[in-house]
């Protein structure tokens, strides 16, 4: 019983996978483009607008400032791969990470006609404090798998 | 997020963080069972696994109920489902983005046709 829960060393992720009926190029400018950025990046019906200042470039600086009905909700980072149109990853802080920095990293793979993006979130705050010891996959999946036992 | 549900999540995932520790949680989703029977599965001592024991405890993953010699443990899963709306906060964040990306870059499409 040992083996199936040991197996893993990968650091903490959420991936999060969506094919899009467009080209990669289209969709990876989204990711770069404020004005693009203050529509499509707006979570929850409770967020008014969006505004978005990015410096598209390696080193460059992002900020993303959500509006909601309690205040702003700010989130920030820097640009660590540009790589058009392939793969983007960058530094994500605000308020829902712990204030620490997370890391994000976008893929755009072809498929057809179409491109599947996939977004992986790594170095979620407790993830980060002790990723040296690893297993954090495999206690996701521990988690998947607790889920229904407590309820 | 609240400083003590903060703080409960530290402790969840701090003992999810060891391979031995998700073991015994598994071990426990069969069934109760004595810190001694659960320390005769592991190739590590009784004081290795009472100490992981004790961490579990600590963050409130395990209940121990203790009658005459025997301590019997019992998950709780109530702190794992607090651990799995925080992740899932996340997830859902990146799903609702996508979705949106998806209606702006599409949308955008057809407007250029």
């Amino acid at each position: 019983m040992n083996a199936a829960v040991t197996h893993s060393s990968a650091p903490a992720a959420v991936v999060v996978r969506r094919t899009i009926a467009a080209s990669a190029e289209d969709l990876f400018d989204a990711w770069l483009d404020p004005q693009a950025l203050a529509i499509w990046m707006r979570p929850g019906a409770g967020i008014r607008t969006t505004e978005a200042k990015v410096e598209p470039r390696v080193g460059g600086r992002f900020e993303i400032n959500m509006h909601a009905e309690s205040g702003v909700i700010p989130h920030s980072g820097t640009y660590r791969v540009i790589d058009r149109p392939r793969r983007l990853v960058f530094t994500w802080f605000s308020p829902h990470t712990g204030d620490r920095d997370t890391l994000v990293t976008v893929d755009f793979l072809p498929r057809d006609q179409r491109t599947e993006v996939v977004v992986t979130h790594e170095q979620l705050p407790e993830a980060k404090r002790e990723a040296h010891t690893g297993g954090w996959t495999g206690a996701l999946e521990k988690l998947d798998a607790f889920r229904g036992a407590g309820s | 997020m609240g400083e003590h549900q903060s703080t409960q999540l530290d402790g969840v995932f701090n003992a999810l963080c060891d391979p031995t520790r998700r073991a015994i949680l598994a071990r426990l989703t069969d069934a109760d069972a004595r810190v001694t029977d659960i320390a005769a599965g592991f190739p590590i001592s009784l004081n290795s696994i009472s100490k992981h024991v004790r961490m579990l405890e600590r963050a409130g993953l395990l209940k121990r109920s203790v009658n005459g010699r025997d301590h019997v443990l019992s998950l709780n899963a109530e702190p794992l489902a607090a651990a799995s709306e925080w992740i899932d906060r996340y997830r859902r964040f990146w799903e609702g983005r996508l979705a949106a990306l998806d209606a702006y870059v599409t949308s955008k499409q057809r407007k250029r046709k």
